[in-house]
């Protein structure tokens, strides 16, 4: 498999208290990799190492096979990168803004930029200072793809937007992905909505990279089940015990959280003489939670 | 034909899709040499990704519901009338092992099912 960011051994602090690292981030080419996880977990800072915004204490990072950052300039020639703050001069119109992000970029696509305009309802008079918050995330998105990228790098790019220009925003990425097969590596709270079009996931935890995994494993790994009389002594489960905890219903009802289920596995509840009553599939918001709050506290406690 | 497609739901996105087009041809809302939208057009309409479309349509294809014809596009293939009989109650046991999973999660024995079931048919029109 060939990967559209690479990082290996990434370390990098922040003062005394954030530290993030080491990572090996892997972003397969073609995919759509949504970065979850929460606030000050590190995805605005692991993006800016990778595009060479930030200088790592060490390790190394690959983007569409070049090295960051000795050549990051071939490197930005290739790739889209929608920032979590815009970085647009405001005195511009619209119409200005394209001009001088187009000369910028080889592969420039001025049609493309005109159509999505349109699409977007944006006028190209407005000065850019002007725009709303949703017509600046057009903007932004609408700058992204016409550059042509290999690589769409998005920073939280439709988090706190309506869901109309949510909406349009998201369908001008897709169709930019099934026009070029291009990979989009993209960082959101919005998690149903990463839900709809991920095929690869990564979590981040204080600074750390938690899981990276296919979206349909990590959906079908993850399983809250609903287990009645179980002894205390759990011997060798088939599957990795999350937690464990006691259940709203009756008493001697627990909820299991946990990795790596398969249907197959229900004959060991027989063995240890408890009774599995549910098992309850979680989608990829609860799968989140469950995992962030699995890894932070010690099995059994 | 898409509007119930939950990505959330546990069945994979590309099985709900393949599934909703199945049960059409089944059901005879689409009929031989019908286009499917393009990968692009739905992909961008569901808001999903393209890769799950393909999946979607490579699936109907081994099943020779669809056939995927190179740069045109994807038609919906001659299906015989039992095998849209078959398709339809295969997904109407489906609907109904779902209905009896629910039940028993809420503590209603099969039988009372059963029960409920016949006279909804009874007060419905077929």
């Amino acid at each position: 498999m060939s990967y559209a960011i690479e990082t290996h051994d990434l370390q990098y602090h922040a003062g005394k208290t954030f530290e993030l690292g080491p990572l090996g981030l892997r972003v397969p080419t073609g995919s759509i990799y949504g970065f979850l996880g929460p606030n000050g977990s590190g995805k605005t800072t692991t993006i800016r190492l990778s595009l060479g915004l930030l200088r790592p204490d060490r390790g190394s990072v690959r983007v569409v096979g070049h090295d960051v950052p000795r050549q990051t300039h071939q490197m930005f020639a290739r790739v889209g990168y929608v920032p979590e703050r815009p970085h647009l001069y405001p005195t511009l119109s619209v119409a200005e803004a394209l001009a001088f992000h187009g000369a910028f970029h080889p592969r420039w696509d001025a049609t493309a930029a005109r159509e999505l305009l349109d699409t977007f309802g944006l006028a190209r008079d407005t000065r850019v200072g002007h725009l709303s918050k949703g017509e600046t995330g057009k903007l932004l998105m609408l700058l992204a793809i016409a550059q042509r990228p290999d690589l769409l790098v998005l920073d939280e790019p439709t988090d706190g937007l309506d869901p109309v220009v949510r909406r349009d925003v998201l369908m001008a990425l897709i169709d930019y992905v099934s026009e070029t097969g291009a990979t989009v590596f993209i960082s959101s709270h919005l998690v149903h909505e990463l839900e709809r079009i991920c095929d690869w996931i990564g979590v981040m935890d204080r600074g750390r990279l938690v899981a990276e995994v296919p979206m349909h494993s990590f959906k079908n790994g993850i399983k809250r089940l609903r287990v009645r009389n179980a002894p205390a002594q759990t011997g060798d489960p088939p599957f990795v015990l999350l937690a464990r905890e006691r259940g709203d219903g009756a008493s001697g009802t627990e909820l299991w959280v946990v990795r790596g289920w398969q249907p197959t596995m229900r004959q060991y509840f027989e063995g240890i003489g408890a009774v599995l009553q549910d098992v309850i599939d979680l989608d990829l918001e609860e799968g989140f939670v469950e995992l962030l709050r699995t890894a932070r506290v010690p099995q059994g406690s | 034909m898409f509007e119930e497609i939950d990505p959330r739901n546990p069945v994979p996105l590309y099985d709900q899709i393949a599934a909703r087009i199945r049960l059409a041809v089944a059901s005879g809302d689409l009929g031989e040499g019908d286009a499917l939208p393009s990968v692009r057009q739905l992909a961008a309409r569901l808001r999903i990704n393209p890769a799950t479309v393909v999946q979607a349509y490579r699936a109907l294809e081994r099943e020779g519901f669809v056939e995927m014809r190179q740069g045109s596009g994807t038609y919906v293939r001659g299906v015989s009338s039992d095998r849209r009989r078959q398709t339809r109650e295969d997904q109407a046991a489906r609907l109904v092992r779902g209905v009896l999973t629910e039940a028993a999660r809420l503590g209603i024995p099969g039988t009372e099912v059963a029960r409920a079931l016949q006279r909804e048919m009874g007060t419905r029109a077929p």
